[in-house]
């Protein structure tokens, strides 16, 4: 056991494998950030996105065994946060329907207390105002192409669709986001 | 960077023909970045550590629930043998009739016994 920073994946799975955590921290250091931007990038920069990105992780290392490294792990993990969020916006959809006549919007919340710089908050206020207004199956593209910088066919991996509804999809959404961001 | 030209960055990273990689990194300088609190990663490895610890001990009990089943087993199968043994000493054979105790018994005194005709 020691330091993992220099080490690569597969030695980093095999000893995560064996129950070794300090391994296993270096994997979520590693990928902490892009867990962030999806699961922040569709449910706002909250506490509870804190949350499913904790569940995302948990959920990988109950699954390392399953992983057969067929895909790359960034990939494995993304469709997690990714399968993880959208059950999350739909579990919260629901509960509003049946408790709360309030629009969607209200659902996501957006903490910016940490940035101190003016631009750069009113910058990630605008993006989130934004990413909230739009269809979560956009939402879900948008978040890949603009905060991740996916091209489409790494998006349509990720995602697993198939490229053109892709496509159509971004193309739909530049048009809403045309719209919403007029507005703003 | 103003708001409109943040705008103007939004709307062009959904290009297709865009560089997509690029325009992120571009947003995320202009503070358009996300990532958990400091403590995420200890927080996530402190939950997988207690989970660990709670299915360590279900597995104990298992165990220990699988072990008290064994020995109650065994007890069984030896007390039976036990019995077995006692009966082909006493009896000479271990057949149904000495197992039952009937062993040594005619068939005229059974058919006594059960009709209650002694005499």
């Amino acid at each position: 056991m020691g330091s993992y920073t220099n080490t690569d994946e597969v030695e980093l799975l095999k000893a995560s494998l064996d129950g070794d955590q300090l391994a296993f921290a270096e994997i979520v250091n590693r990928y902490r950030k892009m867990v962030a931007r999806t699961v922040k990038g569709m449910l706002g920069d909250s506490v509870f996105a804190e949350d499913i990105g904790q569940e995302v992780f948990i959920k990988l290392y109950h699954s390392l065994a399953e992983f057969r490294g067929e895909a790359k792990l960034a990939t494995y993990i993304q469709r997690i946060a990714v399968n993880l969020t959208l059950n999350e916006i739909k579990r919260r959809k629901r509960f509003v329907s049946m408790f709360s006549q309030t629009g969607n919007n209200e659902l996501y919340e957006f903490e910016v207390a940490d940035i101190n710089d003016e631009e750069k908050r009113e910058a990630k206020e605008l993006v989130h105002k934004a990413l909230m207004k739009l269809d979560p199956k956009f939402r879900i593209v948008v978040a890949m192409r603009m905060l991740q910088g996916y091209s489409t066919r790494e998006t349509a991996e990720m995602l697993e669709l198939p490229l053109g509804t892709v496509l159509s999809r971004l193309s739909r959404a530049q048009e809403q986001l045309k719209k919403i961001l007029g507005k703003l | 960077m103003k708001l409109s030209e943040i705008k103007k960055l939004i709307i062009s990273s959904l290009d297709i023909n865009s560089a997509p990689a690029d325009l992120a990194r571009q947003l995320e300088d202009e503070g358009i970045s996300f990532d958990f609190s400091e403590t995420f990663t200890g927080k996530v490895i402190e939950k997988l550590y207690a989970s660990g610890q709670v299915i360590n001990r279900e597995l104990e009990f298992v165990r220990t629930m699988s072990s008290a089943f064994y020995r109650i087993a065994l007890t069984g199968v030896a007390a039976i043998v036990i019995l077995l043994i006692s009966i082909f000493m006493m009896e000479g054979s271990i057949s149904l009739n000495s197992f039952l105790g009937l062993g040594d018994t005619f068939d005229e005194s059974i058919i006594c016994l059960l009709t209650g005709n002694l005499y």
